[in-house]
C-alpha cells in the first residue's frame, strides 16, 4: 500500500509500438509529495516514453499509473487537470505573446492567473509584451516552466528541461526548479546531465534499455558504487571545467 | 490515434468551460492570422491581380461580341427583343439568314448565332406561347459565346417575367432589361471567387495546421485538458471568417472598380460560399491531418488543386471540352461552387433553382470530412 505521501505509483508499466520495438519493458517506483524526482538515462532508454504515459500523452500498453489517486487510463482529463507538462520540444504559437499565451492556457484549464506574476516568477517581467518566437532558448525554457505553472498543479513534468542551454541559463533554470519545489510542487524531470540530477533531484532513477537499473538518492547511489570497489581511472580535481567557466563569464543571464 | 473523445473523458466537459475553451483558442487564432501579414498579403495577391487583369480587359471594350441573328418571328414582341439586342453595348449583331450564320460560326468569325423562331411572341387565348430562342456558339471561343448565351439568357428572362406578369404585351420596356448589361467581368468575378475559396482553404489550412502539428504546438494542447479537436473547430472558424472577409473584400472591388452586377441575392451567394469554404477547409485539414510536416503538404495540395483549377470552369466554359470529361468534372467540387455562383451572380437564381449544386457541395462536404476523420494524426 502507498503510504499518505505518496503522489505517483507506477507499477509494471510497459509500452511496446505497432512497430513491435518495446520502448518500456516493465518499470515500477514511487515519487512522493514534494520531492524532486530525476530519470536519468541515455538517449533512447524510454524516458520520455515513461513520462508521456504517466501524463496521459500516450496509451500504455500495461501497467498502472495512479496519480494523486487517480488512474490515469481511467481517466486522463482529469490527471492533466491537475498536473503541468513542459515537452521535450518548447514549441508553442509563435505569433503570440507571452501573456496572450498565458491568458490561453489558463483558459484551457478553467483557472484564473495573473500573467505578470507568473512572468515576475520566471524573470521575463520584460519580455511580456514580445512574441514567443523574439525569445532566446533559455528564455522559452523559462516561459515554458511558465505555461506549466497556470492551473498551480500538484505536480509538473519537465522533459529534459536544460537541453541545448548555455551554462548561466541552465544554472538559471535549476534556481527556477528548486523554487518550484520550494512551493510545495512535486517535480518529475529527465536529464542526460548527472551534475543537475546530482543539483537538483532529491531521488533518481537511472534507465537504460527500457528498465529502471537503480533507483535512490544521489549520495546513496555513489556510496553503493564506492561500496563495489570503485576509484575513478583520473584524478579528480576538485573543481571542473564548467567551474572555470562559470567563474570567468559569471554568472548573469545573457539572453 | 482517436480523434473524437471517448465516453469516459466526457466527465470533464462542462458545458462553461468547453465554451471558454473554445473562444480562447479562436481568439489565440485569429490573433496568429492577424500577426502574419505577409501571409494575408500573400493570399490577396493573386485574386486581386487576377480581378485586374479581367477587368481591365473587358473594360476595354474593344472586343465586342459578334453575334448573327435569324429572325423568323413576326410578332411585336419578337421586334422588341431584336431591338434590344441591338441595345446592348456588348453586342455587335448581324441580320442574316440561318445557313450563312452556320457558317460564319464554323469559321470562326462570329462569337454566337441565335435563332428566333416562328412562335416567338406569338400570343394564344390571351396568353403567351412557349417558344424557345436558340443559340449555338464556337466552341473554339467557349468563354465569348458563354457570355454572350448569359446576356441573352438574362433579356429572354426579362422578357419572360414581363409577359407573365400583364396582361398587355405591348406593355415591355426595353429599358428595364437592358440594365442588366452583363459583361465578361461578371462571368469571371464567380469564377474568382472559387478559385480564392479554394486556394485559402486547401493551402491556407493545410500549411499552417501542419506547421502547428510539426512544431510540437498542437501536443502542447494535448497536455492540457483540452481535446485538441476543439483547436481544429477553432482553426476552422478563423479561416471560415477570414475567407468570408476576402471574398467580400473581392465583390467589394469588384463592384467599384470594374463594376461587378450581382443580379441574384447576396444572402444566397453568401451560403453556397460557405458551403464552398467548408468543402475546401475540409480538404486542407484532410491534407494537414495526413502530412507529417510541410514538406508532404506542398505536392499534394497541388496534385488536388490544379486539375480542380483548370477543369472546373471557373475561368472559361467547359462547353468545350470532350463529353467524357465534361462528364466528369461535372462532379468537381469546384463545378458546384463556380455554377452555383454564377447562376445567382449572372442570372438572379434562387436557391431552389440550383438543387444540383447544393447537393453536389453537401456531398463533397460530407466525403471530404470523412476522408479527413480517416486520415488524421494528431503527431
Amino acid at each position: 500500500m502507498p503510504d499518505e505521501s505518496t503522489i505517483l505509483e507506477v507499477t509494471n508499466l510497459t509500452k511496446t509500438y505497432d512497430t513491435g520495438l518495446q520502448a518500456v519493458k516493465g518499470v515500477s517506483f514511487s515519487v512522493k509529495k514534494g520531492e524532486v524526482f530525476g530519470i536519468l538515462g541515455p538517449n533512447g532508454a524510454g524516458k520520455t516514453t515513461t513520462l508521456e504515459m504517466i501524463e496521459g500523452l500516450r496509451p500504455i500498453t500495461s501497467g498502472t499509473v495512479i496519480l494523486d489517486g487517480i488512474k490515469t487510463v481511467e481517466q486522463p482529463y482529469v490527471v492533466k487537470q491537475r498536473i503541468g507538462i513542459q515537452l521535450q520540444s518548447s514549441a508553442f504559437f509563435q505569433n503570440l505573446k507571452l501573456t496572450e499565451l498565458l491568458e490561453m492556457f489558463s483558459d484551457l484549464y478553467g483557472s484564473t492567473v495573473n500573467p505578470m506574476e507568473l512572468l515576475a516568477e520566471v524573470g521575463l517581467t520584460e519580455k511580456a509584451s514580445s512574441l514567443v518566437k523574439n525569445l532566446s532558448g533559455g528564455q522559452k525554457q523559462r516561459f515554458s516552466i511558465a505555461t506549466t505553472l497556470v492551473n498551480k498543479p500538484v505536480m509538473v513534468f519537465l522533459d529534459e528541461p536544460t537541453t541545448g542551454l548555455d551554462p548561466q541559463a541552465r544554472r538559471n533554470l535549476w534556481e527556477l526548479i528548486a523554487q518550484i519545489k520550494k512551493r510545495g510542487t512535486t517535480v518529475i524531470l529527465t536529464t542526460h546531465y548527472m551534475e543537475e540530477a546530482q543539483f537538483l533531484c532529491d531521488r533518481v532513477a537511472i534507465m537504460d534499455d527500457g528498465k529502471i537499473v537503480a533507483i535512490d538518492t544521489p549520495d546513496e547511489l555513489i556510496k553503493q558504487l564506492l561500496g563495489r570497489g570503485f576509484k575513478p581511472n583520473v584524478e579528480v580535481p576538485p573543481a571542473t571545467l564548467e567551474d572555470v567557466f562559470i567563474d570567468l563569464t559569471g554568472k548573469h543571464l545573457r539572453d | 490515434m482517436y480523434l473524437l473523445i471517448s465516453p469516459e473523458n466526457t466527465y470533464a466537459i462542462n458545458m462553461n468551460q468547453t465554451t471558454r475553451s473554445f473562444l480562447a483558442l479562436t481568439k489565440a487564432s485569429l490573433k496568429m492570422y492577424y500577426r502574419n501579414k505577409g501571409a494575408i498579403i500573400f493570399s490577396l495577391l493573386l485574386p486581386v491581380a487576377l480581378m485586374s487583369i479581367f477587368g481591365f480587359l473587358s473594360k476595354g471594350g474593344g472586343s465586342s461580341l459578334k453575334i448573327s441573328l435569324s429572325n423568323h418571328a413576326t410578332s411585336e414582341i419578337s421586334k422588341k427583343f431584336v431591338d434590344v439586342l441591338k441595345g446592348v453595348d456588348a453586342f455587335k449583331i448581324v441580320e442574316e439568314s440561318e445557313e450563312t450564320a452556320a457558317s460564319e460560326l464554323g469559321k470562326g468569325n462570329i462569337d454566337l448565332q441565335v435563332i428566333i423562331p416562328e412562335d416567338f411572341g406569338n400570343i394564344e387565348d390571351g396568353k403567351p406561347v412557349a417558344s424557345n430562342v436558340q443559340t449555338r456558339f464556337n466552341k473554339g471561343k467557349p468563354q465569348s459565346g458563354q457570355v454572350a448565351n448569359m446576356i441573352i439568357t438574362q433579356i429572354v428572362s426579362g422578357f419572360d417575367k414581363r409577359l407573365t406578369n400583364s396582361q398587355t404585351v405591348l406593355d415591355v420596356k426595353s429599358e428595364g432589361v437592358t440594365t442588366n448589361n452583363l459583361g465578361y467581368f461578371d462571368f469571371i468575378l464567380p469564377g474568382l471567387l472559387s478559385m480564392t475559396i479554394m486556394q485559402l482553404g486547401i493551402f491556407g489550412v493545410a500549411f499552417s495546421f501542419v506547421s502547428f502539428k510539426a512544431s510540437g504546438a498542437l501536443r502542447r494542447i494535448q497536455a492540457t485538458p483540452v481535446h485538441p479537436i476543439y483547436f481544429v473547430f477553432a482553426q476552422a472558424v478563423t479561416r471560415l471568417l477570414v475567407t468570408l472577409a476576402t471574398a467580400t473584400l473581392l465583390v467589394g472591388l469588384g463592384t467599384y472598380f470594374f463594376g461587378f452586377h450581382m443580379i441574384g441575392n447576396y444572402f444566397y451567394f453568401t451560403i453556397v460560399a460557405i458551403l464552398g469554404i467548408l468543402i475546401f477547409l475540409g480538404v486542407g485539414f484532410a491534407i494537414a491531418g495526413w502530412a507529417k510536416d510541410e514538406t508532404q503538404v506542398a505536392p499534394v495540395a497541388n496534385l488536388i488543386q490544379l486539375p480542380l483549377l483548370l477543369l472546373s470552369g471557373i475561368f472559361f466554359s467547359r462547353d468545350g471540352f470532350p463529353s467524357w470529361l465534361k462528364t466528369i468534372t461535372d462532379y468537381f467540387p469546384l463545378t458546384y461552387v463556380s455554377h452555383g455562383l454564377r447562376k445567382i451572380a449572372n442570372e438572379g437564381a434562387d436557391l431552389t433553382q440550383i438543387p444540383g449544386d447544393l447537393i453536389g457541395m453537401i456531398v463533397w462536404v460530407i466525403l471530404v470530412y470523412a476522408i479527413a476523420i480517416k486520415l488524421f494524426r494528431w503527431e
